[in-house]
């Protein structure tokens, strides 16, 4: 290898390193900032950023956010797992099609078809309700969950089931003890994604929760709105830090060439 | 002592038909995908013709459509919808193969660089869209870098990559988040097998830049392809980082439809529905043309 | 041009650990085939990528009609190689994988679509050019691939096991033609494999590589009529070993005094033998006849494997299936003085002959690392 090509690369990686860090520094910075005046390079300290988090109102949106992703990871998973059984164990005759089906929502914006549902929530109580909230984000998490667990299934041998049956293990046992280990790594990411794409969402809860749900994404936006550059740092941080850890932690099953990562595209 | 017992059948009939089965298996995802997603999208093109549920009017017409059509302001988003999102697409793909290449020819920084690439991923998009205004804005910190050294006397001298005309802050959100997901795609197609055909065509005689050409790209495009459309999708459909970093005036078509559904007025009802129908529908066609042309690649 | 192909102290150590690769001198001839014979692991794939300029060399040197290769990038290189996998481009039709390295250097389009056509026909495929590389089976797709490593016309082709994923039937058909293409276009080859079979099938000479050594190198015969090492011995299979000392031209063992036909240095050393040469049931007289007790005897198709003990020493000879003999028989045994070779014993230990890799020789254990460079990690792929 040439000293010239070795350079290039690691200038090439210095780049890559700076280009995906640098824009983190400011969140950083602001969100321990206390007068932070141009042309300022570092803000004074002052720990109101912080302080805020403790507040009442962010715990409840906290509580909300975590209520919501939880709930909707949940269910999602549970449907998406059922969903991705039969697609990925079984051939019966329009499966392509309920492919296909299953793949729109991961594709078109929820946003638009969430607009034609709005009045159908309001007219059965479901508007500005948890309920009502997590019901959207079913529409893109199930779809997705199915379909990584469809991927999962069909990797699944279907011999070891088998396996199962003939050492006598009935249909329970199968499930708990074979199948479910079997496919635990795609549950865990489909269950993450899940709870991550929930955690993240804006618009949906805004529109559906309108404004009496309060997540803590929707309180970002109104930092962000009222110029609290501050607060809005501080809220982005308890926002970001549950997300990186907890892709951090699963990263190891992320890097395969699995549709889990497909998740990503939607975060 | 004798057991008679009748042993039963080897294959006995399953409890519940395979045809049933599959059916339970898939009425929970079905019923989400259909009533919320499938009604949500019927409504959606009944509401934009005019109908209304809640209180029930059923006033028909194309209205919505050509006032669509004929409004200026209207044709100004679809302009900057479709350019922030292709720019930002293009980068992406171009940046995210680029990254995953370099990343893959590291040596021992090869597993860090892999983990980094994922620290921009799971961030929600508002808070990449934050991380933007305060480093792109006109007092954010390249601003003031560029001050400390005397480039620029202050905010206003910088330009304004932010609520900008172009969309370059949407732009610079979009493949901030994005080609890191191309590169992560990438990294994952790039398994040993590629290097194997690599080292084959090194011993017919292809010189580093042929092996791009013709064999490393080649065996990537399905899968940035693939990346590339979910993220087209995204960057059309996306409302978060369009409605904070973009200009209320043109904005990106999500916008304008939420902003229109939140029109106090009901007569702007039918216009935000054809907006949302027409987002959806430009997205389904993208989806629609990379399934048809993945099928034709794959013969 | 011949394609002289010669090797000379190479020596290959992935991070910076033991080198896999020590010392490998190996010459081969312009236009013959030389199988490069080992066990995996034995590092002959090895030797294969650092002539190809797959890996880059420790230490050594690869010329090719006597001119220095290893400072060209492995695409400049007079080098084909057919490995283990097909390795075509699942993009490309047929023709095109046959024609791309022909593309690679600029020949035109009409010029290189008859070229890949014309080897086509001569690996035997001769209408498949248009058709997806999918729709091919196992052995056509390394039909192709060494077909597109054989239109660029090179003067060494090197073979890495390209046939061990095949059936065994089929492995014999590809044998058959990779002998016949070696004869119609006098190409050059080495062709690495671990079946000691194909090896004598395929080559004019056989290099026999252990432990990342060249053990020996001779053409196939050599290795059952005359094996040069015990390990070579060994590796080539089914040899009895009695150990004893030499002099002169005899040699004392357990079976008593035997005579040997073809001189030995005097000293200890382990006497080797072939089943096949042993006799039993010889004529009265014939010398190194020893009582025997036959233990078990198998019967194996085309011949019948017997196996005794004589002196305490167990003895296995392969006799025709109509020999009569049955276990508890006490039997004449002669081993044949011109079949008795005596080697050193350098594979101290080893009796059984059941781990030949594990056979080092007093050379390999001398230390490795005093010269070797420490090659970085990723340097070692060139």
């Amino acid at each position: 290898m040439s000293r010239a090509a070795s350079g290039r690369r690691a200038a090439g990686a210095g780049l890559l390193a700076a280009a995906l860090l640098v824009p983190l520094v400011p969140l950083l910075l602001w969100a321990v900032a206390g007068e932070f005046r141009y042309p300022a390079l570092t803000p004074e300290l002052s720990g109101r950023g912080l302080a805020l988090l403790g507040d009442p109102a962010v715990r409840a949106a906290l509580g909300t956010s975590l209520l919501i992703a939880l709930t909707v990871a949940a269910l999602a998973t549970v449907i998406g797992a059922a969903a991705g059984r039969a697609l990925g164990c079984h051939t019966f005759p329009g499966r392509r099609a309920v492919q296909l089906l299953l793949l729109a929502p991961v594709i078109v914006p929820t946003l638009a078809v969430t607009l034609g549902i709005q009045v159908f929530l309001i007219r059965y109580g479901l508007a500005d309700t948890v309920a009502g909230v997590v019901l959207v984000q079913l529409i893109p998490t199930v779809p997705y969950v199915s379909l990584v667990m469809s991927a999962s299934f069909a990797g699944l041998d279907a011999g070891v089931e088998d396996a199962g049956r003939v050492l006598g293990a009935g249909p329970v046992r199968r499930l708990v003890h074979v199948t479910l280990p079997a496919v635990a790594p795609g549950l865990a990411v489909a269950a993450l994604f899940a709870f991550l794409i929930s955690w993240s969402e804006y618009i949906l809860t805004l529109l559906i929760g309108g404004g009496t749900v309060q997540t803590l994404p929707l309180l970002l936006f109104a930092a962000i709105g009222s110029a609290d550059l501050t607060a809005a740092a501080a809220l982005s941080l308890v926002i970001a830090v549950p997300p990186v850890l907890l892709v951090g932690l699963t990263a190891r099953f992320l890097t395969g060439p699995t549709a889990a990562t497909v998740g990503f595209g939607r975060l | 002592m004798t057991v008679t017992r009748e042993l039963r059948p080897a294959t006995r009939p399953a409890r519940v038909p395979r045809g049933l089965r599959v059916a339970l298996l898939l009425a929970p995802a079905l019923g989400v995908v259909v009533v919320l997603f499938g009604g949500g999208f019927v409504q959606a093109v009944a509401q934009s013709v005019g109908y209304q549920p809640y209180p029930p009017a059923r006033d028909l017409s194309l209205d919505a459509y050509r006032a669509l059509w004929a409004d200026p302001a209207v044709r100004a988003s679809v302009g900057i919808t479709l350019r922030v999102a292709l720019v930002s697409t293009a980068a992406a793909a171009v940046l995210g193969v680029a990254a995953a290449l370099l990343v893959r020819s590291l040596g021992r920084t090869r597993r860090g660089f892999a983990a980094l690439l994922q620290v921009t991923l799971p961030l929600p998009h508002a808070v990449a869209a934050l991380a933007m205004i305060l480093l792109l804005a006109q007092s954010g910190a390249l601003s003031r870098v560029a001050a400390g050294l005397g480039w620029v006397d202050g905010p206003a001298d910088f330009p304004a990559l932010t609520q900008d005309a172009f969309g370059w802050g949407i732009i610079a959100s979009y493949v901030w988040k994005e080609a890191p997901f191309v590169a992560v795609v990438v990294l994952a197609a790039l398994s040993s097998g590629v290097a194997e055909l690599e080292d084959a065509a090194r011993a017919l005689g292809a010189s580093a830049a042929q092996r791009l050409r013709h064999v490393l790209l080649p065996v990537l495009a399905p899968a940035v392809a693939a990346a590339s459309v979910l993220v087209l999708a995204f960057t059309l459909g996306s409302y978060e980082v369009p409605f904070l970093l973009g200009r209320p005036f043109p904005a990106t078509l999500p916008v304008v439809a939420y902003q229109q559904f939140r029109d106090p007025d009901l007569a702007a009802r039918p216009l935000a529905m054809a907006i949302a129908v027409v987002t959806a529908v430009l997205v389904g066609a993208c989806a629609v043309a990379y399934l048809s042309l993945s099928e034709r690649l794959r013969g | 041009m011949s394609g002289e192909l010669a090797v000379t102290g190479l020596r290959v150590a992935y991070n910076r650990g033991v080198p896999v690769v020590d010392g490998v001198d190996l010459r081969v001839p312009g236009g013959t085939l030389t199988a490069l014979l080992g066990p995996s692991g034995c590092g002959k794939t090895t030797v294969l990528k650092v002539v190809a300029g797959l890996l880059t060399a420790g230490a050594g040197e690869v010329r090719i009609d006597g001119a220095p290769v290893l400072g060209l990038p492995a695409e400049r290189r007079p080098v084909g190689m057919v490995f283990q996998k097909p390795l075509l481009f699942g993009h490309l039709t047929v023709g095109d994988n046959v024609a791309f390295g022909l593309r690679m250097r600029g020949v035109p389009r009409a010029a290189r679509r008859s070229r890949a056509r014309a080897m086509l026909d001569l690996v035997g495929l001769p209408d498949v050019a248009g058709r997806r590389v999918g729709e091919l089976s196992g052995g056509q797709e390394q039909r192709v691939a060494l077909a597109r490593a054989l239109v660029l016309d090179p003067r060494v082709l090197l073979l890495d096991e390209p046939f061990s994923a095949l059936d065994a039937e089929l492995r014999l058909r590809m044998r058959e033609l990779v002998r016949r293409l070696q004869r119609e276009l006098s190409t050059t080859m080495v062709f690495v494999t671990h079946d000691q079979q194909e090896a004598v099938d395929l080559a004019d000479d056989v290099a026999l590589m252990l432990d990342g050594r060249i053990e020996a190198v001779g053409p196939p015969s050599s290795f059952y009529a005359d094996p040069p090492t015990l390990s070579a011995a060994r590796f080539f299979g089914g040899v009895n070993e009695v150990r004893g000392t030499v002099t002169g031209s005899s040699f004392a063992c357990p079976l008593g005094e035997l005579r040997l036909g073809v001189p030995a240095p005097d000293g200890p050393g382990v006497l080797v033998v072939r089943p096949e040469s042993l006799r039993i049931l010889g004529a009265d007289g014939a010398p190194n006849t020893v009582p025997a007790t036959v233990r078990e005897a198998r019967f194996a198709g085309t011949h019948r494997t017997v196996v005794t003990t004589a002196g305490g020493i167990g003895l296995t000879a392969t006799v025709a299936p109509a020999v009569p003999v049955e276990p508890g028989d006490r039997i004449p045994l002669q081993l044949p003085p011109s079949a008795l070779r005596v080697l050193p014993d350098t594979a101290a230990t080893d009796t059984t002959g059941a781990d030949t890799t594990a056979a080092a020789t007093p050379a390999a254990a001398a230390p490795v690392a005093a010269t070797a460079p420490t090659t970085e990690d990723e340097d070692v792929r060139a």
